[in-house]
Formats: structure tokens, C-alpha cells, sequence
């Protein structure tokens, strides 16, 4: 079944076990504190779920995600991670011996979500000052470096425009026991850049969600280089459509009191320049795009909460329409973050698997 | 000498880079390989919290694995141990090297110092697309642990603006989280005068490679208006009697042969390090620095092989000899390894503690303190 939908789950981060958006997460230092026991039993429900991988984010309020996964995989034996990192901060010779350096202790078991920043004020408490196009064009040329180190000969040597190498070598090969010799690699991003960087140095072409139709119209040339399309997302499924409405409806009215995420989201839109954010904020104007998929919570929790909503049944077969768009891949958040990663294993996933074996 | 510095007990540190490997610098580099064995390292990590060493380097070369991440996984498989994490300046942003500290220390219970080196050989750098010359490095150092230290302080918004790093409104969520510290211990390795003005400025202890105690003891009284205190990274072979220690550790530079000789010499021209080019021409001129400590194993196993060689009281008196001259913490690599740690916590670490203790109370009847 090598067709088969892939499905991911974004890890929650140390201080965060209930919902909380973005914004209210980042006011509270505690919400950077690893919690490697929670993070690694949360991890092997995942493995026992038949998730694959675990998300592991990247920003200024949470621990670095290289080294929370390199604690959190030792904890557990299946699971992957993926992990989100941006261009622009470390030298890609270091990048690659810390990563090789992660898959020789933890056999290999992650890849890499690349996001060419998403916020020019984050960027530049890195000291990364450039614009958005700038930072695409680091980026390919960051990622060229990092293949080359994995799949090209050594010693690496670059000149570009951003990165300049001579003879660079990292000892540690990156290792793992099904051969690979790299880690897989997904662009995320919405723009036309993220999509010609997927088909240059991706594996994937990782999207803010909009509806099958959308995302098949700006598959084709991902598609044609055959590579595949994911998408970020969310997901709230209950035994019925009502069910899974209501609770729904009850998370996006949970106020954390004295704290405005709406506002806060807002800025961090206008005070962006991603498109994937943008875009999904546009789209927020109507509640629903499609009978199952709703913006309710986008405005307030950000891009990736655009959430596919209904019975089991339901949410099986919105998957199964993503599927016949093209979409191979998805990393979903759900709340209560991990009763909806179980319901979603343990309801979802086996009716998409009965109809994937029907269809072949 | 700073007589606050003069009177605390000796610290001791130890190696880490050759677990598994006997011999590691006698290879030469390219040789080495970089898998790193989870479990050897586990069981080196254990067996140095049995005997009693605080923390153990974890080196940063092209060669080896990243020592951030390997501490990272080793904290999650020991409990008292410190790692002291080798870091160069230009291979990453000083906002997410501070970062990745900060999640080692949440995750370890603050057991992460970091030793900063600027970088030996041009060559290597290069590979890091680092392209600076040794001086320049020194200046882009002097602002990467500006930056990493207003991080520490806590800063709420970082701005900074250098002639090699720019940050505006710099600012992470998780703290560098410790029972007693808010920022890391700042080590800083080099011999050459930019090193130590760095250390001077930003270290809480400078790392150098051996010297004769009268040379030592001129930097240390140097260095005491700073507060900043004096290490020294070096070797030890300690037997139960001085001619064994010295049999031995003559017959280990026999075994290692003409190869790792070539090696080095190779890597001495290469290097723009001042440490190491100068303990090369130290070991030229003497093979013994002082009646406990030999330079003869340097030209097969490099600048931190000047090692202390004798019997435990001999290997003590000669730390306390060093002690004397303003030394104040030790970093060693032992021949070999598992063994000379064992060694050194049963038979001289003893020994060490009761001539501190000698030295407390000679120097409180003398009415000095």
C-alpha cells in the first residue's frame, strides 16, 4: 500500500496540554519548558496509533526542536519527528552534523519541515535582515549545501550568493537502517517559491490547507516533478457531525481570561509576510468552504487551524477527496490535543485504510 | 594570584572525545570516525560521575559528532554529570546557539557549560564557510559572547549592531534553568594573547595548554584583578611508581609509531592556533617541564598531550605545584582513559585534597590570610 495516506500530528509543546493559541503561548515562558516524559508518552500513543511522525515546532518561545527530539527520541522507538527549522541561522555544515549526529542516536527517524521564515521581526532576533524573496533564495542555497552532504560526493564545495564553502566535511553520515541517506524533506510555505524550492531540494510540498480543489489546481507542477503535496491542518472528529460541530464550537469560545488571541493573531499576520498565513486569514471570511471544512478558528488560533469537522465517517471521506486531489500527507492538531489524536487513530485511520485496500 | 581563586579546592574535568578509542589524537583526523556510540559514551559518562569529575568536554571539529545534540541524549542517561560543550563562534546565530543551551540546560537541570574556541586550523573553518583570519575570529567572538551574555542576563529585547553579527529586538521564551545560575559557565580555550583578553572579558575560566609554572604563574597574577581563573588542559599517567608511569608512558609513544607523528606534523602546518603551535615548540625545547610533567608524548598525540607522568604523589605534588603557580581547574585526557579516572579518584585525588588542606592551615598559622 505504498499509496497510502501519511498522517502526522504536531507534538504539543512542554506547557501546553490544554488548547492555547500561538499567541497566548508565547506570552507564557513556561510554555518553552520541555516535558520530555508528557512529550514521550504522547509520542508512543502516536506509534501505537499508526501516526507517524511527530512535529516538533520552531521558534523564538520554545527549546531548540533538533535536540527536544534527539531527548524525546530516545524515549521512544517508532516514532519519527519532523522537524521544523528556517534557513538563515546556523552555518548548513553544522546543520547537517547536527542532524546526522540526531540520526546516528535515534536511527534515523525524522525529517525536516524547512520554512524560510515567517515573521521578518522574528528573523531579525536571529540577525536574519532579509526579505521574504531574499530569504527563499538563502534558502534553496541552503538546502543545495544540505543535499550535497547528504546525496553528493565529499568534500562539499559551494559558492553562492549567501553560502561560500570550501572542502567542508561532517564525519558523521547520516544514518538509518532503511538506507536512506538523508532525511526527507518537506517545504512548507504556500508561495511560488516554496513550491519551485519543493520540486528543486523537497521531498514534499507542505501547505496551509484550503479545499481539494484548491490545492489540486496548485498541485501540478509539484505533481509532475513527482514529488508529493501535504498539508498542515486540523481536524475534529466525534462520533457525529453535531458532536463534532459543537465541540468545535465550544474550543474557539474558550477566552483564556484577560488575554485577547484575536488581536494577537492579527498582528502577527499584518506584522508577517508569509503568504500560507495570509492567504488562510482571507479565507476566514466565510465560515465554511466546504460542508466539512471550517475557518471558525483561523483568526483567532492561526492558519494551520483550518480544520476539517465531522462524524468519523465524514472526516474519512474529506481525506479520501484530499487524496483523490493529490494530497499524500497531512499534519494535523487536534484538541483536546491527545483524546483527538487517539480518536483520530483509532476511528479515523482505520476507515481510510479499509477504503485505500478497496479501491486497489 | 587572586587569594579567593588561590584557596577553593582544585576543580577536576575530563575529556570526553576519546570514549571508546585508546588513542584518539594519534590518529590523524580524517581517520576518526564520527558515529558517536551511544552506549560507550553512557558507560564514560556514568564511570566519570563515579569518580567524582564534575564535567566532561565534548569537543567541536568536522570529525566528530555535534556536541550539543550528543549532550542533549547523554543528559537524558545520567544524572550528575556536567558536559561542557565545545561551541566556535561563525557556525551559527548567537540567538539559537543561546537557544539550544537553554533546552540542554531544561533538559539536563542546568548540567551544560560551554568552551569557546575560535577555531584551529583555517582549513577546517573553511569548511564551515567561515572564511575570517585568526584575529578577525577573535573579534567575531568578542561579539557572539556579548550577545549570548546579554541573553543570559536575562535582557528583555536584545539589540546589537557589530561588524559581524546585527540583532534587533533579540528575545527567547526559555531561560537557561539551573538551581544556582542563570547563565552557563563560560569556558574559553587558547594561548594566544586574543584569547586571553577574551577570557579577561567574557570567561569565567581560561583554558590553556601547559607551560613551565614560573610562565604560568606570571599569567595568573595577570589575570587576578579579573577574576577570571586559570585552567589547564592536559594529560595524566599515573602508575603505582614513577618508573612505571614512565615506562608507560614512554612504550605508548613507541607503540603509536612514525604515523601519527607525520600527522602531526602535517596538522602543525596547517594550524593558526597559538596554543597548539606553541606547545609543539615548547615540547621541541624541553621533554620535561617540571620533574612531573612530560612534553615527550606531544609530537605523536598534539598540544594536549603534555601530560603529568609519575606516582600518585608525584602526579599530586605536581598539581599542587600548578595550583601554586595560579591554576585553578584541570581538563584531563587520560592514559587511558577509563583506568586513569579510576586511578585519579582512589589514589590522587586524596592526596590532592589533603595538601589543600595543608596548605589552608600552613597558610592560616602563617597568619597570611
Amino acid at each position: 500500500m505504498t499509496d497510502a495516506l501519511r498522517f502526522h500530528w504536531r507534538l504539543p509543546q512542554g506547557g501546553e496540554r490544554a488548547g492555547a493559541s500561538r499567541a497566548l503561548l508565547a506570552s507564557r515562558p513556561e510554555s518553552a519548558l520541555p516535558d520530555v516524559d508528557y512529550q514521550a508518552s504522547f509520542c508512543r500513543t502516536a506509534e501505537d496509533l499508526g501516526i507517524e511522525s511527530l512535529l516538533t515546532d520552531f521558534g523564538w518561545s520554545k527549546p531548540d526542536s533538533i535536540l527536544l527530539s534527539a531527548a524525546i527520541g530516545l524515549q521512544c522507538t517508532r516514532a519519527k519527528f519532523i522537524i521544523a527549522y528556517r534557513s538563515g541561522l546556523i552555518c548548513p555544515t553544522t546543520f547537517v552534523q547536527q542532524l546526522n549526529t540526531l540520526s546516528a542516536l535515534i536511527d534515523g527517524r525524522f525529517s525536516l519541515n524547512v520554512v524560510a521564515g515567517h515573521s521578518p521581526d522574528e528573523q531579525r532576533s536571529y540577525g536574519d535582515f532579509l526579505p521574504h524573496d531574499e530569504r527563499y533564495a538563502r534558502t534553496e542555497e541552503f538546502l543545495a549545501i544540505c543535499n550535497a552532504f547528504w546525496h553528493g560526493d565529499s568534500p562539499v564545495n559551494y559558492e553562492g550568493r549567501f553560502y561560500r564553502l570550501e572542502n567542508g566535511k561532517v564525519a558523521t553520515p547520516f544514518i538509518s537502517s532503511d538506507g536512506a541517506k538523508g532525511p526527507e524533506l518537506y517545504i512548507a510555505g504556500n508561495s511560488d517559491q516554496a513550491m519551485q524550492m519543493a520540486i528543486t531540494q523537497g521531498s514534499c510540498w507542505m501547505m496551509m490547507a484550503d479545499t481539494p480543489a484548491k490545492i489540486f489546481a496548485k498541485s501540478g507542477p509539484v505533481l509532475e516533478s513527482r514529488k508529493t503535496i501535504g498539508l498542515r491542518m486540523s481536524v475534529f472528529a466525534r462520533p457525529t457531525r453535531e458532536e463534532a460541530i459543537t465541540a468545535a464550537r465550544a474550543f474557539a469560545a474558550e477566552r483564556p481570561a484577560g488575554f485577547d488571541s484575536k488581536s494577537a493573531e492579527s498582528r502577527f499576520v499584518t506584522g508577517g509576510d508569509t503568504v500560507g498565513m495570509r492567504k488562510t486569514f482571507e479565507l476566514a471570511e466565510s465560515e465554511w468552504l466546504t460542508p466539512w471544512l471550517w475557518t471558525g478558528l483561523v483568526r483567532t488560533h492561526g492558519a494551520p487551524t483550518l480544520a476539517i469537522i465531522g462524524s468519523y465517517d465524514d472526516v474519512a471521506e474529506a481525506l479520501l477527496e484530499y487524496k483523490a486531489a493529490g494530497v499524500r500527507q497531512f499534519i494535523f492538531s487536534g484538541w483536546p490535543k491527545l483524546d483527538e489524536m487517539v480518536r483520530f487513530g483509532s476511528e479515523v485511520i482505520p476507515r481510510v485504510r479499509e477504503a485505500e485496500a478497496a479501491a486497489a | 594570584m587572586n587569594t579567593e581563586i588561590a584557596t577553593r579546592p582544585l576543580r577536576f574535568h575530563w575529556s570526553m572525545s576519546s570514549a571508546g578509542q585508546q588513542q584518539r589524537a594519534a590518529k590523524s583526523r580524517a581517520a576518526v570516525t564520527g558515529v558517536p556510540d551511544l552506549d560507550a559514551l553512557t558507560a564514560f559518562c556514568r564511570h566519570a560521575e563515579e569518580c567524582g569529575i564534575e564535567s566532561l568536554l565534548t569537543a567541536f571539529g568536522f570529525h566528530r559528532p555535534d556536541p550539543l545534540t550528543l549532550a542533549a541524549a547523554l543528559a537524558m542517561r545520567t544524572s550528575r554529570i556536567k558536559f561542557m560543550v565545545a561551541v566556535r563562534s561563525g557556525v551559527c546565530s548567537p540567538t539559537l546557539f543561546v537557544q539550544q543551551v537553554n533546552t540542554v540546560a531544561a533538559l539536563s537541570g542546568g548540567r551544560i557549560c560551554i568552551n569557546v574556541v575560535a577555531g584551529h586550523t583555517p582549513e577546517e573553518q573553511r569548511g564551515y564557510g567561515d572564511f575570517l583570519d585568526h584575529d578577525e575570529r577573535y573579534e567575531r567572538t568578542d561579539e557572539f559572547l556579548t550577545i549570548c551574555r546579554s541573553f543570559w542576563r536575562r535582557e528583555p529585547l536584545i539589540n546589537f549592531e557589530g561588524s559581524h553579527y546585527r540583532l534587533e529586538n533579540g528575545r527567547l521564551n526559555l531561560p537557561f534553568l539551573d538551581g544556582e545560575r542563570s547563565s552557563p559557565e563560560i569556558f574559553l580555550g587558547g594561548n594566544s594573547a586574543e584569547a586571553e583578553q577574551l577570557a579577561i572579558k567574557h570567561a569565567d575560566c581560561w583554558w590553556r595548554l601547559p607551560d613551565k609554572p614560573e610562565v604560568l604563574a606570571a599569567k595568573s597574577r595577570a589575570l587576578a584583578a579579573s577574576g577570571t581563573e586559570m585552567g589547564l588542559l592536559m594529560s595524566i599517567c599515573v602508575r603505582p611508581t614513577r618508573e612505571e608511569a614512565i615506562r608507560d608512558a614512554y612504550a605508548m609513544v613507541a607503540d603509536l609509531g612514525e604515523p601519527p607523528r607525520t600527522a602531526h606534523r602535517e596538522f602543525r602546518k596547517r594550524s593558526d592556533s597559538v596554543a597548539f603551535l606553541s606547545t609543539y615548540d615548547l615540547a621541541d625545547r624541553f621533554d620535561w617541564l617540571t620533574p612531573y610533567m612530560w612534553t615527550g608524548a606531544v609530537a605523536s598525540l598534539g598540544a594536549p598531550a603534555v601530560a603529568l607522568v609519575g606516582s600518585p604523589e608525584d602526579v599530586a605534588e605536581g598539581i599542587l605545584d600548578l595550583k601554586h603557580a595560579g591554576v585553578s581547574q584541570f581538563l584531563f585526557v587520560g592514559w587511558p582513559d577509563l583506568d586513569q579516572m579510576t586511578t585519579f579518584q582512589r589514589d590522587v585525588l586524596p592526596l590532592v585534597r589533603e595538601l589543600e588542606i595543608r596548605d589552608e592551615s600552613s597558610e592560616r598559622k602563617g597568619g597570611t590570610a
